[in-house]
C-alpha cells in the first residue's frame, strides 16, 4: 500500500552570510494512511522546517540538497506553482502553532472557512455555509452560526484553534501537518484540543504528522514517534516503546529529562520557621480613568506562607495572577494587604528596606530580557555584590557555582545560549545569599533537557545555601517533582494549597483535578 | 467605537487647539521683549511705537493680553491687518480655501498614484521594479520642496510653454486657465507626497505580505490572486487613511514654500507676506488656522480609521 | 566601533552614504583651501560663463565661481544643521526619557502636549521663531532646534518606554536601585542606539529646512554662500544659466541623501538580523 506521506533521504540547507547551515540531513520517514507519526525535537532540531518543506513554503535562502518528498503518488518537489494550489489544503493540510496570527483579522470566521470549502470541495456559497456550521459544531464550538459572523479577535485562542482545525479537516485531505498546535495555548485548553484531535482522527482516518517538543504528550497522541536532533532522525519506534525502552543515546537523554511526578528529587522536609508570610495580597493594575471603569483585580486577597528552605510551588494558567504575586512580593506592583518578613510588616514597596531586598530575590522568565544587553556578565554580577557588601572577587566563584567558566565574565549576554543566560540570572540572584528566591516561570522557554539541568542547579544551590523557593510554573508534573507544598491559583484566587503528597487525593478542588488531568503523565 | 472614546478624542482636539493658541501667542507676542519694536523695525519713532502698543494692547500684562486675544480668536476675530487695515480672519479663510483647492488636487493625484505604486513595489520586492521605484522615492524625500519646484519649473516650462510658471486664476472665473495655472504647483506637491506615501505603502504592504495569516491563506491552497485581493489588499489599504492624515502635515509644511514660488495667493503665501511685513495679527491668524486645520484632519482620520478597523477596541 | 563600521559598509547604502559623508566632511574642513577662487570674487567679464576649464561648475550672475561658493557653502549649511539637530535631539531625548521614566499621568500630560505642539508644522514653527528672533543663521539654528524637539521627544519616549518595561530594569528596581542608576546605567545605553539613528536622519531634514529658510530670505543672508540662498538667487536666471541653479540643488540633495543613507545603514548595522 502506498504510504500517505513518504520522505526519502531528504536534505536541506539554509544559506546565510556565514555560509550554508545544515538544517536537515538524511531524513527518511513514512506515514501510512490513517497513521499518526509524532516528530519530536527540541528547538533548532529542524522539525518545523520539515513541515514547511512539505508544504513547499521554504524561505528564499533554502537549498534542498537531496531526497524526495512524496504525497501518495505525487512528487511534491516536482510540482509547479500552479499545481501547488491544487495540492495545498485539498490533499495536504496544515494546522499552525499560533492560532491568533493564522486568521485574517479583517475577515469573518465564516468567510475564512467557506473560502477553503468552496475551493476544495466545489461547493456553492450556501452549501459551503451550511457545511461550515456543521464543521464548527463538530469541533465542539457552541453556537456555530453566531461564530461564523464573528471576527477573530472576538473569540478565544482555543476557539480560534478549533476553527483552524475545522477548516483543515473540512477539506478532507489525505495528510494534515500539525505544527505544535497546543504550544501557544493554556494547559487545559491545550489538553482539550488534544482530545479533539484524537476523536477527529479516529473518525476521519486522516494521516497526520504531529510536530512537538513534548515527548510525554506525544506518546498519548501518536502511533509512532520519530526523534529528531540537529536535523537528523535519531530513532523511530512505536509511541509506548520509545518512552519505555529508548535505544538511541539522545532519546534516552530526552526521556530522562521529562518531568515525572512520581520521581521525587527532594527528599527532606523543611523546618517550621516561617520566612515570609503574605496576607490578603490584592494586586490591581490600572485605575479608573475618565470614562473608564477600573479593570478587575489581578489577585484577590491571596495568603500563603513560605518556610525556611522550603520549595513552594505556585501553579496556574495565564491570567491566574501568579506573576502578579511575584511582582507584589518584590515591590514591582502596588498591592494591598501585608507581607511579614524577618519580624517586620510591609504594606508596600516603600517599606521594603535594603535587608528585605537582599534577602528576597527574583529570577524572570525570559533570560534575553532580564540581562542588560549592554552590560558584560561580570558587570551584571558585580552590581548586587557592590550594593549589598560582597567581594567583587567573588564573581569567579559565582560563575563556578552555576557551572559556567570564569571567562564568561568578559562576555556579553548575546554571546551566551538561553540556558547559560538563565544561569547568569540565577547567579545574580544568589549573589547576596538570599533567604527566598522567586522563580517566575524560569524554565518555560527552555528545552526540556536544559530545563532538567537548571532544576538540578537550583536544587544544588538550595542544598548549599538553604534558600527557600517560590517556584511559579504552569507545569504541574515538574513542580510535583520538587515542591514541598503546591498552591494553585485561578483567576486571581488561591484555589488550593496542599502538601505535595496530598495531591492525588480526592478532596482537591475541581479546578486542581482538571489541571492534573490536563497534564499528561507519560506512558511507560 | 464608543461614545466615550469619541468624547475623549474631541476633548483631545480641543486641548490641541488651546495649546496651539498659547504657543502661537507666546512666540509672536509674549516672547519679543518689545513686540512693537519688532513690528516696526529699528528706525521707528517713539510716537509710532506708542501708537502701535496702544492699538495692539501691548501695555497690558501678558496674561491679560492672552485672555483678550484668545476670547476674540475663539469667536473668529483675529483683529485687523496692520498692512491693509482689513479684518484678518476673512482674508485668511479665503486664502485657506485656495490652498485647500491645491491640497485636495494634490492629495487625489498622490493617492491615485502612490498607493498602487507602493503596493506594486512591495509585490515585486527585491526585483528591479522595486529597486527603481524605491530609489526614485528616496530622491523625492531627500529634496526640499523649493528644489523640486524649481527643477520641475526649469524642466517643464521650456518644453510645455502653455504652462505658466507662476500665478493663480480662480476656477470660478476661467476653468481652463485655472487648471493650467494649477498644473505645476499640484505636480510639485504631488511629486513630494508621492515619494513619502509610496514608501509608507510599500512598507505597510510588505508587513502584511509577510504576516502569518497571509501564509496561512496561501497554505490553505487559495490561488495567489485570491490571497492578494481578498486577504492582503484589504489589510494593506487600512492605513491609507492614517497616511493621508500624515500627508496633510507634510502638505501644510511645504505649502508655504510652494505658494511662495508659484505665487499662489493661498494661506502659505499670506503667512509669508505677513511675516515679511511683520503684520502681527495676520501672522497669528494664519498660524492658528493652519494648525487647527491639521488638528481637525487628524481627528477626522482617527474617527474614519476607527470605523473601518474592527480590531481596535476602545473602552 | 570598527565592527560597527564594517557592518555599515557591508550594505551598498551604508557604503555610499559613508563615502558621501566623508566627502562632505572634507569639503567642510578644507573646502575653502581647495576653492580655486574666493567665493565673493566678482568677475563681470565672466558673468554666466558655462561650466568649463576656467570654472568647473560655471559662474553666476556676478561672475562668482559656483564651485568655490559651493565648497565654502558647506561650512554655512552642514555645521548649522548638525548643531540644530544636536540641540533638538538632546533636549528631546532628555524630555522623552524623563517622561517615559515618570510614567502615569505626568507622562500622559507631557505626551498630549507634545502632540498638540506638533500640530504646528515644523517649517511654520521655524518661521514663527525666526520672525520673532530676527533673521540670520544663528537664529535659524535655534528655530530649527525648537521645531525638531517635539518629534524627538516622541521617538525617545517610545524607545525609553520599551526599555523601561524590560525585565532587566525590573530586576534593578527589585534590587532597590535608585532612579539615577536606572536611568543612566540601565536605560540610557539601550536607548542611545535608536536615538543616534533617528538623529542622523534628522540631520538631513535640518539641512533641507535650513536651506528652505535661507531660500525664503529668513536664514543666512547675502552675500553668504549658503546653498538655499544660492538657489533663491539663481531662480531669476534659471533659463540663461541653469548650472547656477542645478549645482547648489544637487549639493543640498547629496548632503541630505548622505545623512539619510548613513542613518538607514546604521539602522541595519545595529540590528543583527536573524537570517533563518
Amino acid at each position: 500500500m502506498t504510504p500517505a506521506l513518504s520522505i526519502q533521504n531528504y536534505g536541506l540547507d539554509y544559506v546565510t552570510s556565514a555560509g550554508p547551515v545544515e538544517v536537515l540531513r538524511n531524513i527518511s520517514l513514512e506515514i501510512a494512511p490513517g497513521e499518526v507519526l509524532g516528530l519530536v525535537g527540541e528547538s533548532g532540531s529542524g522539525k518545523s522546517s520539515l513541515a514547511w518543506a512539505l508544504m513547499r513554503h521554504l524561505p528564499r535562502n533554502a537549498r534542498e540538497i537531496s531526497g524526495s518528498l512524496k504525497l501518495s503518488d505525487i512528487d511534491l518537489r516536482q510540482l509547479a506553482p500552479k499545481q501547488l494550489t491544487g495540492v495545498r489544503g485539498r490533499r495536504i493540510g496544515m494546522v499552525f502553532q499560533d492560532p491568533s496570527t493564522a486568521l485574517n483579522p479583517t475577515l469573518t470566521i465564516g468567510r475564512q472557512i467557506t473560502e477553503a470549502l468552496q475551493r476544495h470541495r466545489g461547493l456553492r456559497p450556501r452549501e459551503a455555509d451550511a457545511l461550515a456550521i456543521e464543521l464548527l459544531g463538530h469541533v465542539e464550538l457552541r453556537n456555530p452560526a453566531a461564530i461564523m459572523r464573528r471576527y477573530p479577535h472576538e473569540i478565544s485562542g482555543g476557539e480560534k484553534q478549533r476553527v483552524v482545525i475545522a477548516t483543515a479537516f473540512g477539506c478532507r485531505p489525505e495528510v494534515i501537518l500539525f505544527d505544535e498546535p497546543t504550544t501557544a495555548l493554556d494547559v487545559i485548553t491545550g489538553a482539550r484540543i488534544l482530545d479533539l484531535f484524537a476523536r477527529l482522527r479516529t473518525e476521519t482516518r486522516v494521516a497526520a504528522l504531529y510536530i512537538s517538543h513534548d515527548l510525554a504528550m506525544m506518546t498519548r497522541v501518536a502511533d509512532r514517534v520519530a526523534v529528531i536532533k540537529h536535523g537528523r532522525v535519531v530513532e523511530q519506534a512505536g509511541a509506548a516503546e520509545i518512552f519505555r525502552a529508548p535505544r538511541a543515546a539522545e532519546t534516552r537523554a530526552l526521556v530522562a529529562a521529562v518531568p515525572r511526578p512520581e520521581r521525587r528529587l527532594i527528599h527532606d522536609t523543611p523546618d517550621e520557621t516561617v520566612v515570609l508570610a503574605a496576607k490578603a495580597i490584592g494586586v490591581r493594575y490600572g485605575n479608573r480613568g475618565l470614562f473608564r471603569a477600573a479593570p478587575p483585580p489581578a489577585t484577590n486577597a491571596i495568603a500563603f506562607s513560605i518556610r525556611a528552605g522550603e520549595i513552594l510551588g505556585l501553579v496556574g494558567e495565564s491570567g491566574s495572577g501568579k506573576s502578579s504575586m511575584a511582582r507584589a512580593l518584590t515591590g514591582l506592583a502596588r498591592f494591598s494587604g501585608e507581607i511579614s518578613f524577618a519580624g517586620r510588616t510591609l504594606r508596600g514597596a516603600q517599606d521594603m528596606n535594603a535587608a528585605y531586598r537582599r534577602d528576597v530575590q527574583i529570577v524572570f522568565q525570559h533570560p534575553d530580557a532580564s540581562l542588560n544587553p549592554r552590560h558584560r556578565v561580570g558587570e551584571i554580577l558585580s552590581r548586587p555584590l557592590k550594593l549589598y557588601g560582597g567581594n567583587p572577587a567573588d564573581i569567579a566563584r559565582m560563575l563556578d557555582q552555576v557551572r559556567l567558566p570564569a571567562s564568561y565574565a568578559q562576555r556579553f549576554p548575546h554571546q551566551l545560549s538561553g540556558g547559560e543566560k538563565q544561569r547568569v540570572a540565577i547567579a545574580r540572584a544568589f549573589a547576596t545569599r538570599p533567604k527566598l528566591v522567586i522563580c517566575d516561570e524560569i524554565t518555560a522557554p527552555l528545552d526540556v533537557s536544559v530545563q532538567a539541568q537548571i532544576i538540578e542547579l537550583l536544587l544544588a544551590l538550595r542544598a548549599e545555601t538553604g534558600a527557600a523557593y517560590l517556584f511559579i510554573t504552569h507545569d504541574l508534573n515538574l513542580i510535583r517533582q520538587i515542591a514541598h507544598r503546591i498552591a494553585v491559583m485561578r483567576r486571581g484566587e488561591l484555589v488550593d494549597c496542599l502538601p505535595v503528597e496530598d495531591f492525588d487525593a480526592d478532596h482537591v478542588h475541581p479546578y486542581t483535578s482538571e489541571l492534573m488531568a490536563a497534564s499528561p503523565v507519560p506512558v511507560g | 467605537m464608543t461614545f466615550a472614546w469619541l468624547v475623549r478624542r474631541l476633548l483631545l482636539m480641543l486641548y490641541t487647539i488651546v495649546i496651539v493658541g498659547v504657543l502661537v501667542f507666546a512666540i509672536t507676542q509674549a516672547l519679543p521683549a518689545d513686540a512693537a519694536q519688532t513690528l516696526l523695525g529699528e528706525n521707528a519713532s517713539p510716537e509710532a511705537l506708542a501708537a502701535v502698543r496702544e492699538r495692539l494692547g501691548l501695555n497690558d500684562p501678558v496674561w491679560l493680553q492672552f485672555v483678550h486675544w484668545a476670547t476674540r480668536a475663539a469667536a473668529g476675530d483675529f483683529g485687523v491687518s496692520m498692512r491693509t487695515g482689513l479684518p484678518v480672519a476673512p482674508e485668511m479663510l479665503t486664502a485657506l480655501s485656495r490652498s485647500l483647492l491645491l491640497a485636495v488636487c494634490a492629495l487625489i493625484v498622490t493617492v491615485a498614484v502612490a498607493v498602487p505604486l507602493g503596493i506594486f513595489a512591495a509585490l515585486r520586492q527585491g526585483r528591479l521594479a522595486d529597486t527603481v521605484t524605491s530609489v526614485v522615492a528616496y530622491l523625492g524625500v531627500s529634496l526640499p520642496e523649493f528644489v523640486t519646484a524649481t527643477v520641475l519649473t526649469l524642466l517643464l516650462t521650456d518644453k510645455l510653454p502653455f504652462l505658466p510658471a507662476t500665478g493663480y486664476v480662480s476656477p470660478l472665473e476661467d476653468v481652463g486657465s485655472a487648471i493650467r495655472h494649477l498644473v505645476l504647483p499640484v505636480l510639485t506637491v504631488s511629486v513630494i507626497l508621492i515619494a513619502h506615501v509610496m514608501r509608507m505603502m510599500r512598507s505597510e504592504t510588505l508587513d502584511v505580505l509577510q504576516s502569518d495569516y497571509i501564509r496561512a491563506a496561501r497554505l490553505k491552497g487559495l490561488p495567489e490572486r485570491t490571497v492578494l485581493a481578498r486577504h492582503a489588499l484589504r489589510n494593506a489599504l487600512l492605513p491609507v487613511v492614517t497616511i493621508i492624515a500624515l500627508d496633510v502635515g507634510y502638505l501644510l509644511g511645504g505649502i508655504i514654500v510652494i505658494e511662495e514660488i508659484f505665487a499662489i495667493p493661498g494661506i502659505g503665501r499670506a503667512l509669508m507676506i505677513a511675516i515679511t511685513t511683520r503684520d502681527l495679527p495676520s501672522i497669528q491668524a494664519g498660524a492658528v488656522i493652519m494648525a487647527v486645520t491639521y488638528a481637525l484632519t487628524n481627528t477626522a482620520a482617527d474617527v474614519v480609521y476607527a470605523l473601518l478597523d474592527r480590531r481596535i477596541r476602545y473602552d | 566601533m570598527t565592527e560597527l563600521l564594517t557592518r555599515l559598509v557591508r550594505k551598498p547604502q551604508g557604503a555610499i552614504g559613508l563615502a558621501l559623508l566623508i566627502v562632505l566632511a572634507a569639503a567642510c574642513v578644507c573646502g575653502p583651501w581647495f576653492a580655486p577662487y574666493a567665493p565673493e570674487k566678482m568677475d563681470f567679464l565672466g558673468r554666466f560663463r558655462a561650466p568649463g576649464w576656467q570654472h568647473w561648475l560655471g559662474a553666476d550672475q556676478f561672475g562668482r565661481d559656483v564651485m568655490s561658493r559651493l565648497l565654502v557653502g558647506t561650512r554655512a549649511t552642514i555645521p548649522m544643521a548638525l548643531a540644530a539637530t544636536l540641540i533638538g535631539s538632546g533636549t528631546g531625548a532628555m524630555i522623552g526619557t524623563a517622561s517615559a521614566y515618570l510614567g502615569g499621568r505626568l507622562d500622559e500630560i507631557i505626551m498630549r502636549t507634545i502632540d498638540a505642539v506638533m500640530a504646528i508644522p515644523g517649517l511654520l514653527m521655524a518661521l514663527l521663531l525666526v520672525s520673532t528672533l530676527g533673521n540670520g543663521a544663528g537664529n535659524a539654528v535655534l528655530a530649527i532646534a525648537v521645531a525638531f524637539t517635539p518629534s524627538m521627544v516622541r521617538i525617545t519616549r517610545a524607545v525609553a518606554l520599551s526599555v523601561r518595561h524590560q525585565d532587566y530594569v525590573k530586576v534593578a528596581l527589585a534590587r532597590g536601585e535608585g532612579a539615577a542608576w536606572i536611568v543612566f546605567r540601565e536605560m540610557l545605553p539601550n536607548v542611545m542606539a535608536p536615538i543616534v539613528i533617528e538623529a542622523t536622519i534628522r540631520v538631513s531634514f535640518a539641512i533641507m529646512l535650513f536651506a528652505t529658510l535661507s531660500f525664503l530670505g529668513l536664514g543666512a543672508q547675502p552675500p553668504a554662500s549658503e546653498w538655499g540662498l544660492m538657489v533663491a538667487e539663481a531662480r531669476q536666471y534659471m533659463h540663461q544659466a541653469p548650472w547656477v541653479l542645478i549645482a547648489p540643488s544637487a549639493a543640498i540633495a547629496l548632503a541630505a541623501i548622505a545623512f539619510n543613507l548613513v542613518g538607514d545603514g546604521l539602522r541595519d548595522a545595529l540590528n543583527p538580523k536573524d537570517e533563518r
